[in-house]
């Protein structure tokens, strides 16, 4: 998973500007070293920031505890990412944060500030819904669809960054989403007739 | 146009590959004013064709709203304060501090003081607030006291459990029963041996939980249900019996996902959300979370079971002797079923006996009994032929009664290349060692419960040439809707395009619950005759409008009309005016005349790959037939074969609730530490759907939640005994278990 390391507050950027901050005050660096402004403090309570999501900026109101799973479903009524585990062991809230498949749960809404990302949603907002959810239905990739969108998003990152992935290769992209109805193979023929460039149809 | 008293029809089905027909004739009589029935012989145009699911690309595009999904200005998110404690009685209970945190909106407590508390995740209290954020803080508040009792998780020790020797067999003495014990020692080869399985959970994937609103004493619910009706009925009496002046309940239930058996009942978080709901005076959320899920929504018991039996020296089993202890909670059963159709000559005897634990209780899942119970017997008969030194296929051909099955064994043998995978030998001192086995299935409510209830459907044809099939019954993934949608685009002629069909609002007609099988055989008959309903009322209307007698208007291929006068099906529904064609079809009951069957048959073929080193086994590829009486959505019906097949593998491989003794609480209630199937584990599958004209309506359908999920753990399990040449007799087949059956082996 990416965890932003130049914007947002992660935890990793958090600890590496005090690391900074901390050899600067035992003067040990030059001062040429701008020393990088004390990061903004947030929390407890609520505030509002802006998510890059599906191209649009959109605003929506989070404590600092709020993962961006509960900020998109809750705050901006993105449901296609659902909560399944709520802690990143299924899958089923997949997005794509700068083209890189993560689990929502597992990613605080403020890490996700300047951030690019990508919700099922985007894939049906043309006439024509992209040829991946067009060859789910072909192919019947679901049963109660509930890990449905999620796996979508996995199976979109793959091909993203595949091309034509080979079977080892979807297996391996699909093995962070559960399904409990069993449409695992149903979901790679989606991958690989959307590779082909196949799309969908029927009556 | 009126029914037929007397039609004779064909039942069966055409020959299989390399085998012969069983079609035979019946004379039934259609119900007064219900369609002709379909049989052996119809051709069809859209049933048994692939058509995409008619919600797919709602579920696809993340659009589709489950339970889960459902919001409301205003509404407040809730949660349920668990007992911590397997076994007690609720002392004290303070909720005053929780409903005063910020953002808190209501607080009711679930228990009254001294209450029982029955098992760890026992519903104390439950809390609504503005955020989860702020109702985990409120719970945090509130302080539950308990009187502890002495509590007991294990089953090996629990009352009536029986003894066990050091290796876990069943060491209880078998009670007198002087035949059987005759017929034993005739026997030529006799076996005895005891198998043992665990408890599963259903885990689904949407929680269970709900979104309620009242406007007055009116409730508004939407529910994670396999039950629309029943827990309508459920939760009105539940809110009355709580002190609330019910007025009407409507209950929403369009997507769900997944219930696979657990979700009949609204339960305490069904109950719970109305209460909140009812005194915040906002709509409320409540979802369990994964642990509860897990913990406190049902399971499918694990069982001990011990079999005897003897064969003669033609191979036929002449005794059988079967008991069984299963796995319940501090209530619940843990029945097991074992197949029956092997042993119709034998002298034969099963028992049964639950033992409790301090623990949820089971609740049906896909096919309650029926794996578990596969899994031993088939597994024993297996171990049974060995020792009589026969081929377990020819062994199942010796005895299985049932015709259609033994079609099916030799099918599904010639599909699978059965001969050639026994044949085929390991090589001394390899790692990877391959095996394959079989299984049968069977389940047995065709025609059976649910199908008799008086449940409707709604069938509309709107001026601008849509058509809508209506029910209030759920479609909780199987398919539902578009089976619907087929069984009316079928009777109409028209295209699947043009009907929309709908499911889960209680404002349309009842249906049944998505239960044993029966939903669909419940309700396809009743899709068809509200649509042939619809059908007769449009050709009235067009035999009016060409001037023609109505006998001889007919309604077919998209076109409406009689010799050349012939409309086109839009042209046709224009006539109909701004009020649509509204009909309502129902469920007649079943024909009197005997059908060709009464319960639904199955095999399934696997191949294992078995690691000597490691002791991990994987399932390599699995072939499956099944009949589903006339196949109506041929693509979605294969879904869930498959889907079946996948399932099973997870429970003979990997599904296993840990219980920690001391706490009494699940270990691995989340899905980091119980492992379900993944896409890595996912063998070549592949499935055949017999299509059987039953004869019991005028549709002949039949559902395919349990059917398929019977036999696919005893075939992985009998495939692994041909790898390694011992039985590995305790479900999931873990790597530890391998690696002891094969030390055994040496030893």
């Amino acid at each position: 998973m990416t965890v932003p390391s130049d914007r947002g507050f992660s935890r990793r950027s958090f600890l590496k500007g005090s690391a900074v901050a901390g050899i600067a005050t035992t003067g040990l660096t030059a001062a040429a070293h701008a020393v990088p402004a004390a990061p903004e403090s947030f929390g407890p309570g609520r505030h509002e920031i802006a998510l890059l999501v599906n191209g649009k900026e959109q605003k929506v109101t989070v404590e600092t505890r709020t993962t961006l799973l509960d900020a998109l479903r809750d705050g901006l009524d993105l449901t296609g990412c659902k909560k399944v585990c709520d802690r990143g062991s299924c899958g089923g809230c997949t997005v794509l944060m700068n083209g890189e498949p993560v689990t929502g749960c597992l990613v605080l809404a403020m890490d996700a500030v300047g951030q690019s990302l990508t919700t099922v949603e985007s894939l049906t907002e043309g006439d024509t819904p992209h040829a991946l959810v067009q060859n789910f239905v072909k192919c019947d990739a679901m049963q109660c669809g509930f890990c449905t969108p999620g796996m979508v998003m996995s199976s979109l990152a793959c091909l993203q960054k595949r091309g034509k992935p080979t079977e080892e290769q979807m297996r391996t992209d699909l093995s962070g989403n559960l399904c409990r109805c069993g449409t695992y193979g149903r979901v790679m023929e989606a991958i690989q007739r959307t590779a082909a460039g196949g799309t969908g149809g029927g009556k | 146009m009126s029914t037929p008293r007397d039609v004779e029809i064909t039942v069966g089905y055409p020959a299989l590959p390399g085998l012969e027909d069983r079609l035979e004739k019946r004379t039934v009589k259609p119900a007064e004013g219900d369609a002709a029935p379909w049989d052996a012989t119809t051709k069809f145009t859209t049933i048994g064709t692939d058509v995409d699911r008619v919600d797919g690309l709602q579920k696809a595009s993340g659009r589709a709203k489950y339970t889960y999904d459902i919001t409301f200005p205003g509404m407040l998110q809730a949660m349920i304060l668990r007992a911590p404690i397997a076994k007690g009685k609720l002392k004290g209970l303070e909720l005053d501090e929780a409903s005063r945190m910020p953002g808190i909106g209501a607080v009711v407590a679930l228990k009254d003081l001294g209450a029982k508390v029955r098992f760890v995740g026992d519903a104390i209290a439950a809390v609504a607030g503005t955020t989860l954020n702020h109702v985990r803080d409120a719970i945090e508040k509130i302080r539950a006291e308990y009187d502890l009792e002495e509590h007991n998780v294990d089953y090996v020790v629990a009352t009536d459990a029986p003894l066990l020797s050091a290796t876990g067999q069943i060491e209880e003495p078998w009670a007198e029963a002087a035949e059987l014990e005759a017929a034993l020692k005739e026997a030529k080869v006799t076996h005895e041996a005891t198998y043992r399985t665990e408890v599963q959970t259903h885990s689904s994937l949407e929680t269970h939980g709900g979104v309620a609103r009242w406007n007055g004493n009116d409730l508004e619910i939407w529910l994670s249900t396999q039950a629309t009706f029943g827990c309508r009925g459920e939760l009105a009496q539940a809110c009355k019996a709580k002190g609330i002046d019910v007025g009407t309940v409507t209950l929403h239930a369009e997507f769900v996902g997944g219930g696979f058996g657990s979700k009949f009942s609204a339960g305490i978080e069904g109950l719970a959300v109305c209460l909140l709901a009812h005194a915040a005076k906002v709509p409320v959320k409540l979802m369990l979370d994964r642990f509860e899920e897990h913990t406190t929504t049902g399971n499918r018991p694990g069982c001990l079971m011990q079999a005897r039996a003897g064969v003669d020296a033609d191979g036929r089993i002449v005794a059988w002797d079967w008991r069984s202890f299963g796995h319940a909670g501090f209530t619940g059963s843990g029945g097991v079923s074992v197949p029956n159709y092997y042993t119709a000559d034998a002298k034969k005897r099963t028992a049964h006996k639950d033992l409790n634990i301090d623990a949820d209780p089971p609740r049906p899942m896909r096919a309650p009994g029926h794996p578990q119970g596969w899994f031993g017997a088939e597994l024993f008969l297996d171990e049974l032929a060995t020792k009589a030194g026969i081929d377990p296929l020819q062994f199942r051909l010796k005895n299985d009664r049932e015709a259609i099955r033994l079609d099916q064994w030799r099918f599904g043998a010639a599909k699978f290349g059965w001969d050639a995978a026994r044949a085929r030998k390991n090589e001394a001192g390899a790692r990877f060692l391959t095996g394959s086995g079989l299984a049968s299935a069977r389940w047995g409510n065709l025609g059976g419960a649910g199908r008799g209830t008086p449940h409707g459907i709604t069938c509309r044809i709107h001026q601008d040439g849509t058509v809508e099939t209506r029910s209030g019954a759920q479609d909780i993934g199987v398919g539902t809707k578009t089976m619907m949608a087929i069984v009316t685009a079928e009777e109409l002629g028209i295209p699947v395009a043009r009907i929309t069909a709908m499911t889960g609002h209680t404002t349309d007609p009842s249906g049944p619950a998505s239960g044993g099988s029966t939903l669909t055989p419940s309700i396809a008959s009743a899709v068809r005759h509200a649509a042939f309903l619809a059908k007769q009322t449009l050709v009235e209307i067009v035999a009016k409008h060409i001037g023609v007698p109505l006998s001889e208007v007919h309604c077919a291929g998209g076109k409406v009309g009689s010799g050349t006068a012939q409309l086109r099906w839009a042209d046709a529904c224009k006539l109909i005016g701004p009020n649509p064609i509204d009909e309502r079809g129902k469920r007649h009951p079943n024909y009197a005349e005997k059908p060709f069957h009464a319960s639904q048959c199955g095999a399934q073929f696997a191949e294992v790959k078995v690691d000597t080193w490691t002791g991990l086994v994987e399932v390599t590829r699995m072939f499956g037939i099944q009949d589903c009486g006339l196949v109506l959505a041929k693509k979605q019906a294969e879904s869930q074969v498959l889907g079946a097949m996948i399932q099973g593998v997870s429970y003979a491989l990997h599904e296993q609730r840990i219980m920690d003794k001391r706490s009494g609480r699940m270990l691995n209630g989340d899905f980091l530490r119980y492992k379900i199937t993944g896409v890595r584990d996912l063998p070549r599958l592949e499935c055949h759907m017999h299509s059987i004209a039953n004869g019991h309506d005028s549709v002949g359908a039949a559902g395919l939640g349990e059917p398929p999920s019977v036999a696919t753990a005893a075939a992985i399990g009998n495939a692994v005994f041909h790898a390694i040449g011992v039985p590995v007799r305790h479900l999931p087949i873990t790597p530890d278990k391998v690696l002891a059956a094969l030390a055994s082996k040496k030893g």
